[in-house]
Formats: structure tokens, sequence, C-alpha cells
């Protein structure tokens, strides 16, 4: 009654305007607006650069280091002498880089029953003491073992390198025991990789490519939230947690770092970090220009402003990295060059975090529950 | 108001809205989602006044489920009607109270259906309440039995139209020219989104729609057409963006303003579909209209000024609504900005203490950690968790403050809240909150 008599007087209006916005929403395309009608940007040309000129030859490296790093463990069990040794550590510490590079790749095949690969196989600080029931254990299954600190390169890492032992008394102490649980976890590693990589060759990369949505389960949001939260995992557990400076701690901790036994950490960040770096600027990992974040921003709304902003968090890092001293990083993990390390990944995170995704409409979660 | 009028479009109505709900809330114990939103999640946030609402153990939140899909089939078939209807009410609104960070307008929509429902007579036909009490039966109602519901759609339609009409919106097509380029992988009409223009349009499609498609459907010559406007604009928005059963929800509940006549001849062939209906054998027995209860037009007053009037208190508050966020739930403000943020809290014990960061997702799931992250009564409630939590871990005086970076509608990220202050020092209260730091406009090219 009231709302009708109201209206009433509108009714040619309505139905006008009613009947503009179908014939508009029907032939929308048909404007000739040349600014308004620039073609946006093409998802699928990204995610095909992105699955073949980096997830896919890093994976193929990472393999290629882990098959090197199977067989150098399986001649050390063979023959446990110094020279085998140094052989195995290398090998070790080439899949453990050729790992940085992979890490924010933990999506598809490489999402593995207990999580993204990196959060399964590549857990730090090892749990020593159930490694060492685990050894002595000889009924121990671990495909069946949830235990995520007892598996992995850095089990492997404690068991090759050792603990504050010299080389000599890690050959001496090596038994048949060490030896078979090294090449249990070893074995874990190949056919994880192995398969991996037979995965996206076989089928995924076709499902990769083809999913070019931005919902949440698309390509480009497994893609971009793996990438997040990798470098969120860089920032948090490789650099904050050692240095002390997670809330609730009361100091640093040497023993946190990634690759406490070998002492590469630092290493292993400034690789890591490179991998985000390409991922965001479309570089391959020999440096080749692909197709990155950055150049799907330069077509969005507010996008230049982001990638200015950016690219000056990026080069902060890169000083806050070369600042680090040498050596091994557990005997640096509280000073202020480390500090400083972690508060320029800080003042990053919101680039990469929220200005990507809300500038690219990229969802974040499948639990998002109904919009808004 | 007490006009009689033929009770057959409050009946589809409730056989519609029933049954979505039915639907709805299959689907959400389908999804995982009580375990995932509700059961899973360490802390919760809650809706200012109702920190008192707070989750059931896992089996407890399945019967509330379960008591929620039956409410909905006993309305559907008017089986104990009114029982049904507050029951479904209240495990509607109980779930919808538990965490703000799941907040919809349209859950929030749903609950006043539901609760208006519980007042008006939607069992007096077509139902197992009549088959069990046949004098129930009548085949008028007053009049504002279906007008409140009409009243409470336009509502909806209306607000949402008229916040639709802003800059940003209009002029900028913002937050559309983000989110349609994002969508060109949409089957046949997805290459449309990637030119500018479309966005322009469907903001402008989506205002006027909102702010006219009432007067389309009051109007006997223009309601067809208009409900093919509610048809294409709510498939559209159903196949663009992630809301669920919505647009459904949306779709059946405008029928409400079809004719009478054709709800009746849509009951007719109900019924005729059902064959041994109701409707045929009792034709005769029709109790009148009953005469309203007395407190029933104060109360349907107040529902309508708290309805009208509430949307508005922003205007109470100062600086950009969008923004602070102060007085924009349940206004209708459905789908308006595009907004996130990066939020990272850090602790320190006493004024001199060491202070550590927290890792949300350690508490949090990641939606919850998204919405928190772009709106500041919820960043209070996690800084006051926080004091909580380590302040349980045997920390002297937890203070907690948080650096928030938000981007609104593709300008660059600025701080939201001043990094500075000791959040466990605030309160959430209806004053504005001066720890909120001004928007900066013009920083959009």
């Amino acid at each position: 009654m009231t709302i009708s008599t109201l209206f009433q007087g509108r009714k040619f209006q309505g139905q006008f305007l009613l009947s503009l916005m179908m014939t508009w929403g029907l032939f929308s395309c048909d404007d000739n607006n040349s600014d308004m009608l620039d073609p946006g940007f093409d998802r699928g040309a990204l995610l095909e650069s992105v699955a073949n000129q980096l997830i896919i030859p890093n994976f193929e490296s990472l393999q290629a280091s882990v098959d090197d790093l199977a067989q150098a463990a399986d001649a050390f069990v063979q023959t446990t002498n110094e020279g085998n040794l140094i052989v195995l550590r290398s090998a070790w510490s080439q899949a453990v880089r050729d790992h940085q590079h992979c890490s924010a790749f933990g999506f598809g095949p490489a999402n593995l029953l207990l999580g993204p690969y990196a959060e399964v196989l590549a857990v730090f600080p090892v749990n020593e003491q159930k490694v060492e029931q685990n050894v002595l254990n000889p009924n121990f299954d671990l495909p069946n073992s949830f235990d995520r600190d007892i598996r992995g390169f850095y089990a492997v890492e404690y068991l090759i390198y050792g603990k504050e032992i010299s080389s000599a008394e890690l050959i001496a102490g090596f038994d048949q025991n060490r030896k078979d649980y090294l090449m249990l976890i070893v074995g874990e590693l190949k056919s994880t990789f192995d398969n991996i990589v037979k995965e996206w060759d076989t089928s995924y990369l076709q499902e990769f490519i083809n999913s070019d949505g931005t919902s949440a389960g698309s390509s480009i949001s497994l893609y971009y939230n793996s990438f997040v939260k990798d470098y969120e995992n860089l920032k948090n557990f490789k650099v904050e947690l050692p240095a002390g400076l997670t809330a609730g701690q009361t100091g640093p901790d040497g023993t946190l770092v990634e690759a406490f036994y070998s002492g590469i950490s630092s290493d292993l960040i400034v690789e890591h970090f490179e991998n985000s770096k390409n991922i965001w600027l479309g570089l391959s990992r020999s440096g080749q220009d692909i197709i990155g974040f950055e150049e799907y921003l330069e077509s969005v709304v507010g996008g230049t402003e982001l990638i200015a902003n950016t690219r000056d968090a990026l080069d902060q890092i890169d000083m806050a990295m070369a600042n680090i001293p040498q050596g091994r990083l557990s005997d640096y993990v509280g000073s202020d060059q480390v500090k400083t390390l972690r508060d320029q990944l800080q003042a990053n995170t919101a680039n990469f975090k929220s200005s990507i995704s809300s500038l690219l409409g990229i969802s974040i979660t499948f639990n998002s529950g109904d919009g808004d | 108001m007490e006009q009689p009028v033929s009770i057959a479009p409050l009946i589809t109505f409730r056989i519609a809205f029933g049954l979505l709900m039915l639907f709805s809330t299959l689907r959400y114990i389908w999804l995982g989602w009580v375990d995932t939103q509700l059961v899973e999640p360490i802390l919760h946030f809650s809706y200012y006044g109702f920190d008192w609402v707070q989750p059931l153990s896992r089996v407890g939140m399945y019967a509330i489920f379960i008591i929620m899909a039956l409410a909905c089939l006993a309305i559907v078939l008017g089986w104990y009607y009114r029982l049904s209807a507050t029951l479904f009410f209240l495990c509607f609104t109980y779930v919808e109270l538990i965490d703000i960070t799941y907040y919809l307008n349209h859950y929030y929509f749903v609950s006043i259906v539901a609760f208006l429902l519980i007042w008006v007579p939607a069992n007096r036909d077509f139902s197992l309440d009549i088959i069990r009490r046949p004098q129930l039966r009548q085949k008028m109602v007053s009049r504002w039995c279906i007008d409140i519901f009409k009243l409470q759609i336009a509502i909806v339609y209306c607000y949402a139209g008229l916040a639709k009409i802003n800059y940003d919106w209009l002029f900028r097509a913002l937050p559309l020219s983000i989110w349609l380029p994002a969508k060109t992988s949409v089957p046949v009409i997805g290459f449309i989104f990637q030119y500018k223009i479309t966005a322009y349009i469907f903001s402008w499609m989506g205002m006027l729609f909102d702010t006219l498609i009432i007067a389309g459907l009051l109007n006997k010559k223009t309601r067809l057409l208009a409900y093919f406007g509610v048809v294409v604009f709510h498939t559209l928005t159903g196949i663009l963006f992630q809301i669920g059963i919505f647009p459904l929800v949306m779709i059946f509940v405008v029928t409400l303003f079809f004719s009478t006549a054709l709800h009746e001849r849509f009951l007719d062939q109900l019924a005729r579909f059902l064959k041994s209906s109701p409707t045929q054998q009792n034709i005769q027995s029709n109790s009148p209209v009953r005469s309203a209860n007395r407190l029933l037009y104060p109360f349907l007053i107040l529902f309508l000024v708290f309805q009208l009037v509430f949307p508005w208190r922003y205007l109470a508050y100062p600086e950009n609504l969008f923004w602070t966020e102060e007085g924009y739930r349940f206004s209708w403000r459905v789908m308006l900005m595009e907004k996130a943020g990066t939020a990272t809290f850090y602790v320190k014990s006493g004024k001199d203490g060491q202070e550590g960061s927290v890792i949300n997702h350690q508490f949090l799931n990641a939606h919850q950690e998204k919405q928190m992250a772009m709106q500041p009564d919820l960043i209070l409630q996690f800084a006051h968790y926080l004091k909580n939590h380590f302040a349980e871990k045997g920390m002297k005086d937890p203070r907690v403050r948080a650096e928030v970076w938000v981007t609104l509608n593709g300008r660059p990220a600025q701080l939201l809240i001043d990094p500075t202050i000791d959040l466990t020092k605030k309160n959430d209260t209806w004053v504005h909150k001066d720890w909120i730091l001004p928007f900066k406009e013009d920083t959009l090219r």
C-alpha cells in the first residue's frame, strides 16, 4: 500500500531502466571505447609459464639431487668411510638447496597425505630423542608414522653430521641400525620426489593450466596461497623463531635454525628468498624471464603502486641478508643484523599477503563461507 | 493492516523458505563447515554483547544442525508449525552468533524472516497441522502478515541500493573493476569481464537494480520484467561470487510479490500433484481471520522503525565508514568493497619486556585471520585473547600492539590503527575508536 503508491509515478522510469539494464548486460561487449576495452591479463599464460619454466624444472632438479643423495647414502652404507661421508654430505647439501626452490610449490602432487611436502619432509628442529629411539627400534614403521620431526631432509642431516662430534667419531658410531634408518628416510625422500615429478609430467600439468579461475582451489589460488605461506614460513620459522622474536620467547635459540647440524642455514635462507623473488618477479631459477605476479599486477587497479612498494621492500631484504655475518647462523641468531632481516621480511609481508590477493581478486580460502 | 487477503502467498513463502533452509542446512553439514567453522577453531570472535554465546561440543553442534534440518522440514510440511519456526529461528541465530567472522547480511536476513515467521499463521492451509486440527484452516489472513515480509525485502534491496551510491562504486567502478577481471574464466560470458567498461556497466546496473526493483515488482505491468531482472541479477552474482545459496533464496522469496491468483494456482497444482491433499477435503471449514493482539501494532512499528533507522547509525561516527566499519554491519551493505589486511600482533611483558610477534595461524583459521585483519573491533578482540593467552602461560602484564596494513578498493595499504597503542587497555564500545588512524583517500591514481 504505502510503497506501491510511493513508486507508482515512477513506473515508466522503472520499466525503462530495467530494460536498459538487461540490454546493457547482454551486449556490453559491443561498446567501442578503446581504453575501456583494454584486454585483461591472461592467467592461463602465467600458469603455463610458471609450471613449465619454474615449478617443473625446480622439482626435476630436486629429484635429481635427491637421487644423488640416495646413491651417496647407499655408497656410504656399503663403505662407511670419510671419503663417502664427504660425498654424502655434499649431495645432501645440494638437495636441501634445491628444496628451497620447491618449498613454495607444496600443492597438487606435492601436497602429501600429511600436508605440503615441506611441512612433512623438511621439518626442523629434528626431534633427536625420537630419532634415536626409532634407530634402535627394529619394528619402526615409517610409512605409518605421523611424526614429521623424525624424517626427511633434516633427520638425514642429523644422522650424517651428528651433533658436536667429529666425522671420525660419526663414522665409528655409524652402526647397522643407523644405516638402516638412513636408508629408510632417504628412500622416502626419493620415492616422494620421483612421484611428484611423475605426476606433474603426466596428468597434473594439464589440470594446473586448465584451472584458470581465481576461486578457492583454482590453480592461481593454490599457487598464490602456497607462495605466501612459504614466505611466511621463511620469516616465522627460519628467522624469527631462532632469533627469539616470537611472542612468548625469552631469548634467541640457535638450535631452532634450519640446518643446525651442517651450519648452512644462512645460505638456505638466501636461496629460499631467491625463489620467493623469482615467483614475484617472474624469473626461472636460471634467470630467464617468465610471467610473475608483478606482470599480473601491472594490469590491475592499484597494481603500479604495489609493484613500486614491493620492489623497495625486496631491496631492503636483500641488503639485510647481505649483512648477516658469515658462518653458522646459530651463533648469530641474537644479532641486530638478524633482527633487521626479520623486520624487513615483516615489512614486506602485507605486500605479499593481503595486497596481492586483494588487487587480483584471488580467493584465500575454501572456507570463505558464503561471501559477503 | 487487518484487511483480509488470501493466505496463498504466505503458504508458498513458507514452503519455499523451508525448503531452501533445509537445503542450506544440509549443505552446511555436507561441506564440513560444522567442523571447520564451528568446532575446530581455537577461538571465536563474538558479536558485541554476545560473548556468552559459545559453541557446543562437536556432538552438540551436529545435534543443533539436525534439529535445524528437522525444523525446516516441519516448516515445509506445516507440522507443529509455530514450534518448528521457533526452533529454527533459535538454532539458526545461535549458530550465526557463535562467530562474527562468518557474518553475512544474508544470514541476518534469514534470522529476521525466521523470527517473523513465528508470528504469522503460515500453517493455516496446506499443512499437516490442519490435518491434525481441521478447524485451524483459514483461506484469508490479515494483510500485515504478508506485507511485513514484503517490507523487509524492500528494505534489503533499497538499502543495498542506497549503499552503492558512493564515489568508488559509481565513478571508479570499484570494487567491481577488481573483482570482474578475475572472473574471465567463467564459461560463455567470461570474456566480457576483461573489459573495463563491463565493471562500470555492472556497477550502475547493480545500483539501479537494487534501488528500483521493488517498484518494478509492485507494479503489475512491470512485474514480470522485474522478476526476470531478479532472476538474471541473482544468477549472475551467483555465478560470479562465492555467495552460496543466497541468490536462490532471493529468487524465491521475491515471488511473494506475485499476485494472489498466481500463488493460488500454484498451490492448486501442487495439491493435484500431491493427490490426496487437505485442500480438497476441507474446503468448507474456514475459520475467520483472528483479530490482532493488542501488542501487535506496537511490536510491528518498533520492528520497522528499528529496521529503518539502525542502518543509518554510521552517520553518528566520524571518519570513513568503509575504513572504520563503525556501523557497517546489519545495514544491507552487500559486496560493497574490496578490503584486505595483514595484521601482525606484538606481545611483550610489561613496559620493558622483550617484544615478540604472534603467528596468527597458530590461533586462527585462514578465514578468521582474513576477516580479523581488516576490522578494528575484531583486532581488539584478538588482542584481548592474546593477552589472556599469554597471561595464562605465565607472562606478567602482557601488552599487545598491532601493526595492521589494510588495502581498500585497490589503494596502497595504509596503517589501520595506531601501531603503538596497547590494545589491552582499550575496550570495545559504541563510541568511536579514536585509535583508528584516519583514512588517506586520494592514494588511488
